[in-house]
């Protein structure tokens, strides 16, 4: 039986990373389209995206707890599709972190996006490679920084991540206690003493972590600057 | 033979585009027009880059477009290829790793990178990086790059409007070669009457969204001549003669070419190019280079002198109170231009079918390719 | 290189799928949800439970209110051990407990508490700039709190110097690092946590009830009614007592309406 400190590291780096694929899956394409609209539309999605910046979780975590409830359509659909309920599961603190992330993932990537433009879109049609070609040969290596930029603050500020995981998770070890939470927990019952411990080390490894992404980011940033 | 049959137009807020225009694409065919005229629009069109315009658009019977059946062929599967004004060369990729962009993305491919390379005289150049090249390096690398599409039709827009004039003189020698060497129809877009003289065959002339003319490169420039006060020119037409003639001595000992009109001579200061004998030179003669006199001049230091007579005397037509004429004088069956004020007109008493004499300086023959 | 490292990826994701699912896989442990201020009191208790039952155990410690609305919204717990009677006879009235299973576990006790000085209910008297209570709109011992205040008179003083806490624990917190210099915080509080304070009599305001509830439908009564009995037995009441909690009997006999007599008791 591993501790429990231990099994929350492993929910919470299990989410953080089920999160920023998900988030990346489903924010590339969503910034692409934002980067690429022209419609008044555009303005209204973009503040649906940026809603979770200025929600409080825990208004947000309500509001998907009680979404997901068994008593209420999203619950209810998804238990009918996958036997499981919702609320409570790891698949809930996913999809709330999912939420809850969107705009650090969609915004960056957006910008870089919108930066690149079209000229060299065309170019690449001009010698005959067709959209996803061009997605992966001209965008991808040309916004790297900016994936690299978003998957990191995706993962990180789904690692820190508290309220909307309390929420509707339901703080159940293995399943959706995560580290911020057990951290809480010590505080709440007065273990100072692992509660430094946690803190501590969540403080180090993403500072290691977000250290790293600036490192990598650091020498295209330089050629950006040459050319 | 290439044929190209556009028919479309396309609406911008303040700008409407029209064209029904069915194009021989036999060598270079130039687009010239003002800035705002529709020439890149008209390229970016056929490349399909264009997405809202309604009509058709059929290259070798093979439809591009046509929106009343609902058929867009995509930009990349046209089988034509398009080199932009600023070369969007990948800066990710190196020379060679952009040339081999695209020529992984050709379909039985028989140019490969390495001849290419050599072509566009880019070998030392292949493992650089893009950033480091100049404009005119990165141009022929946009240029080879699109040449190892191996397309059908190749569309240059304005491909040396960034370039300084040797560079300019050497990218226009290299474009008439590659499409001498790889049979290649060329639609070139520019706003420079003097590039599009050098290399075309035909001409497209485009003002404000419409065709206004269209054929061979000297007839369409000689009838600029006529109509460039309607075009708002914004100092690019220079009433001129355009000359394709066919060199009779690469020297003559003194210094200077001479090329063969008929039975006349033509003088220009030679050129360091390797050129042959009966190889055809394109020059051009400002109509402000040339003068007429009524006797065959003597002693004199020009050494041009062509005989002919007058077949037109035009005043301008814009300002009434424009104080010049433009003659036009055939020599051997080639007309001549020939730009006087009406105070010498009136002198000489010019008219029509009058005998005259022509003579310029060596120096007043162009040519900018060689 | 994109796609190793996609790969990569894909891998560590899957490993970590593995080993999160495999160490989730406890045969359906009892799980207690339990009011955050009880917690630890609830965990040394266990010790002993597990040892006499062998029951697995996993403990889901939370505010009050949350748990409250998460097990309304399908919450997979067992038990509810509350800080507060108002929302296990909520669960009742909705039918989501399992009848006659709400019980009084333990009666909160209040205490004054300050880091900087000895403490004695004498200082109530003088007001200092800032005094922590919980919230008493929506925390039991913040209610408690500003009960006694009012019963000692003293309540207009207070109200324009409070600093209110969501919950007592936020409160004790707030005390012990002497954010503020003192304040009314849980007797419990002090005890787990080896301090000195003094206790207010349970006389000044109305019981803190601390209930519990068993979930219906959950699947573990069995395990769940025997946490309740064991809570409920004589012998684990002392302990919960000793852990500073008030006694059940000596309450219950004092438990009356707020009297003159309170006042007059702590003005000297």
């Amino acid at each position: 039986m591993p501790s429990p400190d231990f099994l929350a590291l492993v929910v919470t780096l299990k989410m953080a990373t089920v999160t920023t694929v998900i988030l990346l899956l489903i924010g590339t394409p969503l910034a692409w389209y934002l980067a690429k609209m022209t419609s008044r539309f555009k303005v209204i999605i973009e503040a649906i995206v940026a809603l979770p910046l200025v929600l409080p979780p825990t208004v947000l975590g309500f509001y998907l707890l009680i979404a997901f409830s068994p008593q209420h359509l999203p619950g209810q659909i998804w238990q009918q599709v996958t036997g499981q309920q919702l609320a409570f599961s790891f698949s809930a603190i996913v999809i709330g972190s999912v939420l809850y992330s969107l705009p650090f993932v969609v915004q960056p990537l957006q910008k870089a996006f919108e930066q690149l433009g079209d000229s060299l879109l065309e170019a690449g049609a001009m010698l005959g490679a067709g959209p996803f070609d061009r997605f992966f040969t001209i965008v991808l290596p040309l916004t790297k920084a900016s994936f690299i930029t978003a998957a990191s603050l995706g993962f990180a500020h789904t690692v820190g991540e508290f309220g909307v995981i309390l929420m509707i998770g339901g703080n159940i070890p293995g399943e959706t206690r995560v580290l911020s939470i057990t951290l809480f927990d010590h505080v709440e019952a007065f273990d100072y003493a692992k509660a430094h411990i946690l803190a501590i080390s969540l403080l180090i490894g993403s500072m290691i972590l977000l250290a790293c992404v600036y490192l990598l980011n650091l020498p295209r940033n330089k050629t950006d600057k040459l050319s | 033979m290439t044929t190209l049959r556009l028919d479309f137009n396309l609406n911008y807020k303040a700008f409407n585009f029209t064209i029904n225009q069915t194009i021989d694409l036999t060598g270079i065919t130039g687009v010239f027009g003002h800035s705002g005229s529709g020439k890149s629009t008209l390229l970016r069109a056929i490349a399909g880059l264009e997405k809202k315009l309604t009509g058709s658009i059929v290259l070798n019977d093979k439809a591009l477009l046509n929106t009343s059946q609902k058929l867009y062929e995509k930009p990349e599967q046209r089988g034509i290829s398009l080199v932009f004004q600023d070369s969007r060369l990948f800066p990710h990729l190196t020379v060679r790793d952009n040339l081999k962009y695209a020529a992984k993305r050709c379909i039985n491919s028989k140019l490969n990178p390495t001849d290419i390379l050599k072509l566009t005289e880019l070998e030392h150049l292949a493992d650089a990086n893009v950033d480091e090249l100049s404009s005119g390096q990165k141009q022929r690398v946009a240029l080879a790059r699109a040449l190892l599409t191996e397309p059908k039709l190749l569309l240059l827009d304005e491909p040396l409007s960034a370039l300084d004039q040797a560079s300019k003189n050497k990218l226009l020698s290299l474009i008439v070669k590659i499409q001498q060497q790889l049979n290649l129809p060329i639609l070139y877009v520019s706003h420079s009457l003097d590039e599009l003289q050098q290399v075309c065959d035909n001409m497209l002339i485009l003002s404000q969204g419409n065709v206004i003319n269209y054929g061979n490169i000297h007839h369409t420039i000689h009838q600029l001549n006529f109509y460039s006060d309607h075009l708002p020119s914004e100092g690019l037409i220079h009433q001129q003669t355009s000359l394709s003639l066919p060199i009779a001595s690469k020297d003559n000992g003194q210094g200077l070419m001479v090329l063969a009109l008929a039975e006349q001579e033509i003088f220009l200061p030679s050129l360091p190019n390797q050129l042959f004998k009966n190889e055809q030179l394109r020059c051009f003669i400002l109509a402000s280079d040339i003068s007429i006199c009524l006797s065959e001049p003597q002693n004199s230091s020009i050494v041009n002198h062509l005989s002919g007579s007058i077949s037109a005397i035009e005043s301008r037509t814009v300002d009434a109170n424009s104080n010049s004429v433009l003659v036009t004088v055939i020599c051997s069956e080639q007309e001549f231009f020939v730009h006087i004020s009406t105070f010498s007109q009136q002198k000489l008493a010019l008219y029509i079918n009058q005998p005259v004499h022509l003579q310029f300086k060596a120096g007043a023959v162009r040519t900018y390719l060689y | 290189m994109q796609l190793s490292k996609l790969s990569s990826l894909i891998i560590f994701c899957s490993l970590l799928y593995m080993s999160a699912s495999f160490a989730s896989q406890n045969n359906n442990p009892l799980r207690i949800a339990v009011a955050a201020n009880f917690t630890p009191v609830l965990k040394a208790l266990l010790v002993e439970f597990h040892q006499k039952t062998n029951i697995e155990t996993q403990i889901i410690s939370g505010a009050t209110g949350a748990l409250f609305l998460q097990i309304k919204h399908g919450a997979p717990f067992d038990i509810l051990i509350s800080a507060d009677s108002v929302r296990p006879k909520r669960l009742e009235q909705q039918g989501l407990i399992v009848n006659d299973s709400r019980k009084t576990y333990a009666l909160g006790q209040l205490a004054l508490f300050s880091m900087e000085h000895k403490t004695q209910l004498t200082d109530l008297e003088k007001p200092s700039k800032h005094f922590a209570i919980a919230n008493p709109d929506i925390a039991p011992y913040g209610k408690a709190a500003k009960q006694t205040l009012q019963h000692l008179g003293l309540w207009h003083q207070y109200k324009k110097n409070l600093i209110t806490g969501i919950n007592v624990n936020q409160t004790f917190a707030q005390i012990r690092s002497r954010a503020v210099s003192s304040g009314i915080i849980a007797n419990s509080q002090l005890v787990i946590n080896k301090l000195a304070g003094v206790v207010i009599p349970t006389s000044y305001h109305q019981p803190i009830e601390q209930q519990l509830v068993i979930i219906k439908n959950q699947g573990n009564y069995d395990f769940a009614k025997q946490l309740s009995d064991y809570l409920l037995s004589p012998k684990v009441q002392q302990k919960i007592v000793n852990f500073g909690y008030a006694n059940h009997e000596l309450t219950e006999s004092i438990a009356k309406p707020l009297t003159q007599q309170g006042i007059s008791h702590a003005k000297p």
